[in-house]
Parts: C-alpha cells; sequence; structure tokens
C-alpha cells in the first residue's frame, strides 16, 4: 500500500444547500448534506462509498467531478485542484451516473458516443476506432446504429459505461452502477468494474447495496447523513461485528418502544429492525445470546413472534448498525 | 396511491388545484404574473403599430387593439390548457391521470378552470391597455356587455383548448397544435382585419371559432350596444363553445383508448 | 484547434437531433407566415413594393424566432433529458458547445425565412424580384452570424432559468416590434431607438431591405454598407458580453447546483 500515491485527496469537506419554498412567505432551508469528511483513494484502488439515500454520496461525487463546488474543504483529484483545474481533472476523469437520464435518446449509440468523443478531445485519427473498441468492450456493437430511446435499461447503463470511458480516463467514477438493473446486468456490470481494475484504472464508486461493496471494494467508506462513520476494507468492517451474535426475532406488532427497551437490555451492544407492514424483523446484535435470549423475548410476550434465530453476523448488520448510528466504532 | 373520490366536484376542484400546481411547478409565480401583464401588450403593439403605418380608414387602431385584447384570452386559455396535457406527459403525471378512476369529465374540466380564470385576468389586462395606453375610446362603453363577452369567451375558448389538449394526449406534443390555432386565430377571427377581407372559402371556419364573435361583440359593446343587442353573437359562442367541449371530451375518451392500445402515453 | 472541433460536433449534434424531430419547427413557420398574411391584408390599400416588405419582414420573424426559440429550449432539453451534466462533466467550455449549437439554429433560421418567403410568394403570386441579389445575399449571411451571436447570448440567460420558456415566447412580439420587421421603427416612442438599434438585426433587415427593394424610402440614414458595419460591430460586443456570462454563470451553477432541477 505505501508507495502508490493519491489520486483523490478529500480534506474536511462540506456542501451544504440553501432552498428556498413557498411564494408569499419564503421559507429558507439549509440542508448540509456533506458534513466534514475526509478520506483519499490510492492509484488502482476500488473505493466505495457505502450508505442509504440522501447520505450524500451523489453530493460527494459531483463534487469530486467538478459539477459542484464545496462550500468549504478541499479535494484534488489527480494532483489538481478541483476549483482551481477543473478543466485539467476533465480531462482524466470518467463520470458514470446510474439511471435513465444523461443520453441522447433521439440519435443513435455511435452518434451519441462520436459526441462525447469529441468533447472530450480524443483524437480524430483514434476516435471511430475507440468507439468501436467501447462499443465491444460492453457489447453494444450489434446495436450501435439504433436510437438510444429503444433501449433496455441494461443496454443504456451500458451505453453509460462507454460514454464514461471512450476517453481511456485514468480514475473513473460511478454513481449507483448496478441501480434499477436486473442481477444479469448487475453481474455484467460488476464484471466490467473487476476488469477495469485490472487494467490499471482507479475507480470510486457509490452505493446503497452492501453486498455489492464488500464484493467489489478494496475499502469502503460508510457514509450516513453526510458523515463518514467508517472508513476500512470489507474485512475490518466485517471485524466490528465478531465476537458477537446476532438475535433475529420475526414478530408482529413490534413498536418503537419496544425496540428501545431492547436497547436498554444490558448486554444489547446494538439493535436494528426493519418493519414491514405484514412482519417485523429485530435484530439485537450481543455477545452472549444464551444469556439474551431469554429477556428479548420475554420483552415481546405481549407480542406475536413467529420466530426466533441466532446467527453470526454479516456485513450487512455492520452496515445497519454503522447507519442507524447504533455502534460506537 | 392518494385516496380517490368518486365525488366529481372533488375531483374537479382537486383537478384545479393540480393544474395550478403543475403551471407553478416550472413556472415561478414570478414568471406567471409577468406573462399576465405582459403577453397581451406586445402582441396588441406590434398590430397597432401596424395598422398606424398602414393607415387604413375602415382599420382604425382602435379596431385592432380591441380585437387583439380580446384575442389575448385565446392565448392565455389555449395554450395553458395544451401546455399542461404536455407538460403532464413530460412529467409523467398523465398515466396516473388515465389511470385513475375518478370522474374523467371532472378532471377533464377540472384542469381548465383555472385557465378560464387566467383569461378573464388577461382580458381584463389587454383592454386596460387597449384604453390607458393605446387611446382606445371606452368613453361610451357599455361595461356590463363588455363583461358578458369576457366570460363567455374564456369559457368557449378555454372549451376550444381543451378540444385541442385532447390531441395532445395522442400526439408527441400539443405545443405545436396550440401554436397552430393561435396564430391561425389571429387571420381567421376578425382579430385585426374583418372576417369578410378572407376569401369566402375561408370564412365559414371562422365561424366555427369562438373567437370571431367575441370581436365583433367586444367592439360593439365598446362602442355602447347592450347585453340584450349583442345577445345573439353571445349565443352564437357559447353554443360553439359547448359543442367544443363535446367534442373535446369524445377525443379525449377515443385518444385515450388509442394510447392504451398503441402505448405511446408516454412517448413524449 | 479543440474550441473549433466542439463547435463542429456541436453544430453536427444540433442537426442530428433536429433531423429527429423536425416538427418542432413548425411553429416557428407557422406564426411569422401567419402574421405576414394578416400584414398583407392590412396593406392591402397601400401603395409600393409592400407585398415584397411584408413577405421579407416575414422571413425575418422567422429567422428571429427560430433563434430565440432554440436558444430557449435546447438548453431545457438538456435539462429535460439530463444530459446537461454529461455536457458540463467535459473538458470543453459550455460556451463552445452552445457555440455550435446557436450557429445551426441560425442556419436553420435562415432556411425558416426563406421557407415563408417562398410560402407567401406562392400565395399571392408576386414573383420575387430583389434588386441586388449579391448584396441581399451578404445582407441575409451576415444577419445570420449576427442571430448566431445573440443566440448565444440568449443561451447564457437563460440557461439558469426554471422560465426559459417563458422568456422565449415573451420576447417574440417584443423583438418583432423592437426590430421594425413589419413598419419603420420610426413609429415606436423616441426611448425604445436605442433599444432597437442595440440589436444587430434590425440593422440587418435594414440592409436586406435596401438589397431587395432598392430604395431608400424604407431605410435608415447610415445605408448598407453602414448597416452592417454596425451590425458586424454589435456582433463582436455580443460575443464578449457572452464570454463573460458564460464564466460567470459556470460558477454559479456549480455553487447553487441549480442545473440538474430544471
Amino acid at each position: 500500500m505505501a508507495g502508490r500515491e493519491a489520486v483523490i485527496e478529500v480534506n474536511d469537506l462540506v456542501r451544504v444547500y440553501k432552498t428556498s419554498s413557498g411564494f408569499v412567505r419564503k421559507k429558507r432551508k439549509e440542508t448540509v448534506a456533506v458534513d466534514h469528511i475526509s478520506f483519499s483513494v490510492e492509484q488502482g484502488e476500488l473505493f466505495g462509498l457505502l450508505g442509504p439515500n440522501g447520505a450524500g454520496k451523489t453530493t460527494t461525487i459531483k463534487m469530486l467531478t467538478t459539477l459542484l463546488l464545496p462550500t468549504s474543504g478541499s479535494i484534488k483529484v489527480l494532483g489538481y485542484d478541483i476549483v482551481k483545474d477543473s478543466i485539467e481533472v476533465r480531462k482524466r476523469i470518467g463520470l458514470i451516473l446510474g439511471g435513465e437520464k444523461g443520453l441522447y435518446y433521439r440519435i443513435t449509440a455511435r452518434q451519441n458516443l462520436k459526441y462525447f468523443a469529441d468533447l472530450y478531445g480524443v483524437p480524430l485519427s483514434t476516435r471511430d476506432k475507440r468507439i468501436r473498441e467501447v462499443l465491444d468492450l460492453v457489447g453494444l456493437q450489434d446495436r450501435a446504429d439504433e436510437r438510444v430511446e429503444d433501449f433496455s435499461r441494461g443496454m443504456k447503463q451500458r451505453l453509460h459505461i462507454a460514454k464514461g470511458i471512450v476517453h481511456d480516463p485514468e480514475l473513473i467514477f460511478m454513481d449507483e452502477p448496478s441501480i434499477g438493473l436486473d442481477p444479469q446486468a448487475a453481474r455484467d456490470t460488476r464484471r466490467m468494474i473487476k476488469d477495469f481494475i485490472s487494467a490499471g484504472k482507479t475507480i470510486m464508486l457509490t452505493t446503497h447495496y452492501m453486498y455489492e461493496a464488500d464484493e467489489l471494494c478494496d475499502r469502503i467508506g460508510v457514509i450516513t447523513k453526510g458523515k463518514i462513520v467508517a472508513l476500512d476494507t470489507p474485512e475490518v468492517l466485517k471485524r466490528l461485528v465478531r465476537d458477537t451474535s446476532v438475535i433475529e426475532v420475526e414478530v408482529f406488532g413490534l413498536t418503537e418502544k419496544l425496540i428501545e427497551d431492547t436497547r436498554r437490555l444490558p448486554g444489547v451492544q446494538a439493535v436494528s429492525a426493519t418493519m414491514a407492514e405484514d412482519k417485523q424483523v429485530m435484530r439485537v446484535q450481543v455477545t452472549d445470546p444464551a444469556e439474551m435470549l431469554g429477556k428479548v423475548v420475554a420483552i415481546l410476550q405481549d407480542r406475536k413472534v413467529i420466530g426466533v434465530k441466532v446467527k453470526e453476523p454479516t456485513l450487512e448488520d455492520a452496515y445497519l448498525w454503522l447507519v442507524e448510528g447504533d455502534v460506537e466504532t | 396511491m392518494a385516496e380517490y373520490s368518486s365525488n366529481p366536484a372533488r375531483v374537479f376542484f382537486s383537478s384545479a388545484v393540480l393544474a395550478k400546481r403543475a403551471l407553478f411547478s416550472w413556472l415561478r409565480p414570478e414568471m406567471w404574473i409577468m406573462m399576465l401583464f405582459f403577453s397581451s401588450l406586445f402582441q396588441i403593439a406590434f398590430f397597432v403599430y401596424v395598422a398606424t403605418y398602414v393607415n387604413n380608414p375602415s382599420i382604425s387602431v382602435a379596431y385592432v387593439a380591441v380585437g387583439n385584447a380580446m384575442q389575448s384570452i385565446a392565448l392565455a386559455s389555449v395554450f395553458a390548457v395544451c401546455n399542461i396535457t404536455g407538460e403532464e406527459k413530460q412529467q409523467g403525471t398523465l398515466e396516473p391521470i388515465l389511470v385513475s378512476p375518478g370522474n374523467r369529465f371532472s378532471i377533464f374540466v377540472g384542469r381548465a378552470m383555472f385557465q378560464v380564470l387566467n383569461g378573464l385576468a388577461t382580458v381584463t389586462i389587454a383592454l386596460f391597455y387597449a384604453a390607458v395606453l393605446f387611446n382606445v375610446d371606452f368613453s361610451r362603453t357599455d361595461f356590463l356587455s363588455l363583461g358578458a363577452v369576457a366570460v363567455v369567451t374564456a369559457f368557449a375558448m378555454t372549451a376550444f383548448g381543451l378540444m385541442l389538449s385532447s390531441l395532445g394526449l395522442y400526439l408527441r406534443t400539443s405545443m405545436v397544435i396550440a401554436n397552430i390555432f393561435l396564430f391561425i386565430g389571429l387571420l381567421l377571427c376578425g382579430v385585426n382585419f374583418p372576417v369578410s377581407y378572407l376569401p369566402s372559402y375561408l370564412q365559414p371556419i371562422s365561424y366555427a371559432i369562438p373567437m370571431t364573435y367575441a370581436t365583433e361583440a367586444a367592439r360593439e359593446a365598446v362602442s355602447g350596444s347592450s347585453v340584450l343587442s349583442i345577445g345573439g353573437l353571445l349565443l352564437a359562442e357559447l353554443v360553439v363553445g359547448i359543442a367544443a367541449i363535446l367534442v373535446g371530451y369524445a377525443m379525449f375518451l377515443w385518444f385515450e383508448r388509442m394510447s392504451k392500445k398503441r402505448g405511446t402515453m408516454d412517448r413524449y | 484547434m479543440s474550441r473549433l472541433r466542439a463547435v463542429a460536433t456541436a453544430f453536427r449534434q444540433q442537426a442530428l437531433i433536429f433531423w429527429a424531430d423536425p416538427q418542432w419547427l413548425i411553429p416557428n413557420i407557422i406564426a411569422p407566415f401567419v402574421i405576414t398574411l394578416v400584414a398583407l391584408m392590412l396593406f392591402k390599400n397601400v401603395d409600393g413594393p409592400v407585398v415584397l416588405y411584408a413577405v421579407l419582414g416575414g422571413g425575418m420573424m422567422g429567422m428571429w424566432g427560430n433563434t430565440l426559440y432554440s436558444s430557449g429550449w435546447s438548453i431545457q432539453s438538456d435539462r429535460w433529458w439530463g444530459t446537461l451534466e454529461s455536457n458540463l462533466v467535459t473538458p470543453t467550455p459550455l460556451i463552445w458547445i452552445i457555440a455550435g449549437r446557436a450557429i445551426w439554429n441560425a442556419w436553420i433560421g435562415i432556411l425558416n425565412g426563406v421557407l415563408i418567403l417562398v410560402f407567401a410568394e406562392v400565395v399571392f403570386q408576386a414573383p420575387i424580384s430583389l434588386n441586388d441579389p449579391v448584396l441581399f445575399f451578404l445582407a441575409f449571411f451576415l444577419t445570420l452570424l449576427s442571430l448566431s451571436a445573440l443566440g448565444l447570448l440568449f443561451s447564457s440567460a437563460f440557461v439558469l432559468t426554471r422560465a426559459a420558456s417563458v422568456l422565449t415566447n415573451g420576447l417574440e412580439f417584443p423583438i418583432y416590434i423592437g426590430t421594425g420587421t413589419m413598419f419603420p421603427i420610426a413609429l415606436l416612442p423616441f426611448w425604445m431607438n436605442p433599444l432597437s438599434l442595440s440589436l444587430g438585426p434590425t440593422w440587418g433587415i435594414d440592409a436586406i431591405r435596401y438589397s431587395a427593394l432598392g430604395t431608400t424610402q424604407f431605410t435608415f440614414v447610415e445605408g448598407y454598407w453602414g448597416d452592417l458595419a454596425i451590425m458586424i460591430l454589435l456582433s463582436f460586443v455580443y460575443l464578449a458580453v457572452a464570454v463573460v456570462l458564460f464564466g460567470w454563470l459556470d460558477r454559479k451553477v456549480r455553487r447553487d447546483a441549480s442545473m440538474g432541477r430544471f
């Protein structure tokens, strides 16, 4: 790890949004989307920013890719300051945003790629060849001359990727790369990401799928409500929950109060819950499941307990606890 | 999905509110006010200057000013109603509306209610301009008459707009339709010159558009005719307007069926 | 070198997008065409080359309308399609991209104007006899460039507002009035003259009229070459202002994050 240069250096980054709503009485609101975060990413690394929706991931990526100015703090990408040298940064990075937008639907895939290749200054002599290469890479060579509006979601995503790498950037940013994709397409995307890393690129992605972060990333930064609450390799993050067990209770009629009561039990490290209409699942992190099992069930005695399991914790548990603020790291 | 109501009145009013909000979601209220105050002003000014330049004794500045003032209702009502359908498509709210079990007629008409008021406000401001900026003589005006013309026309032209917005369900855009219609109105509705100037094969079309009656009635009212004496014109205008609503509703239903068959609803 | 390439790329892209949906041009042809017909009705009893006068005015309105309309909508379309960010993240400054589009739009505006001329001539069956075709086309061409520069300026003003479409529709008639498309600007109140004369195409249409009609009856005292010189000068002013505005806007957009939402 030592000796590899940092391609991204983020220092005490803050981004505040000011919004005003209403016509007669204007309400001004300030939202802190990114709240003093710092991290760095090394050359060749696959770094993931993991967090729930609204955590500040997309805002962070937009700042790193020069689309947004920070409110305070500094960002250096490939040695260039994103505020002062934004054009230098843009030449060397690729941005792949998830979702449907970002392509010109009424023209063909190839025409889209030509347009962006030109704007990125891909040399004219190699441009068309490069476009063919990139289309092959993402598997769109047969559909290159069809209008993008006729593409499926997965195909559009592949074209997004093609567009993001058409100028062969050394650093690639991906915002929620598998969102809205079917499992096959998501798997193909992850394979492509791994191929890019093998080819020597550096990638930073954001996601809210923890298994994706676990599978792909060298390091993960867990972000919630604008703050990074954990930053380490997946192994270390899983170790947060080593030596613990999870008592997983499926119950009907779970309330916030019951969750709070469970939290306050001595011997309980953390509690998280999933509340659905038909049943609720409460996960209680404890060091001694044998001792705690009876006590947890006792708290739920007035409710319909459908099932109880004692299990090993997963990265998902670590993530949920980090995100819900119940774990001290 | 919010609870739906089979109460037509409720659907009617919530459609009106939706229409108002839709208008504002992409248009800040300040901008709407600007449109309200300025759209008629420049159109009237343009034709007043052309008329001044031309100096035709049978087409006075007042003729042109009043004509264009009335025509401003078309701008507000027709254009905005058509836009709402175009916008709903863009914002993706059209599908939920078509699919919801609410009384469709109420939705259809509710959307337009706000536009009727918008049209009335616009024409009032336009007539004010005619009086104050373009020196049209309102000293003998029968204001009751004029008011009646404005109200009837606002409804009738909004009805026309609804009919056109039905086309928007089917085509990619209703804005093209709205634009075409607006400008044809300038030519055919006695706005800048009498309908008699037009070739005879075009004149019947003029009389199928409510605005043609409106411009004539408005000029009569300004020069002092009472509500009774322009009653015939107003009645004719109402009939044309109602016909438009019926035709529009029929088209709405037909296009809805066609859209479902062909799946064109979310293309834009 | 890459800047010119960006302009050419944006020109090509705008053309491709235009040909995918050419029906958007229809409003811009209909409006001036109908206004021309109305004017011709009004001009019925007037002497002189009024048909050509009105028809030229209509052509000019077509060119103007297209400039306004395209500047207003092209960036708004990018917003709707979500492609604005894709453009902003490239190392090409936005102004060069918009410049390429503005040139295409002005070019289509010329075509627009010519179509109106042709339609009106066909409808009224009056042959076009241009007094000096060479000067006429020169004036037309330079007016195209002036319109491009103005379109670039408008784009920078429209790019940030939610109300680009209101401005687009709202400026139509004021510009028809201010630039004297259908009547001499001498009829306008004196305080409007600076506004009129600061618009390059006002001078352009004057030069176009002179070269088409061959009389000085309708034209400014500066004469044909004076008109063109002033128009070119004004175009450079527009470009300078546009450069400043685009620079300011780029910073503002990144500060306020206002580009993603309309």
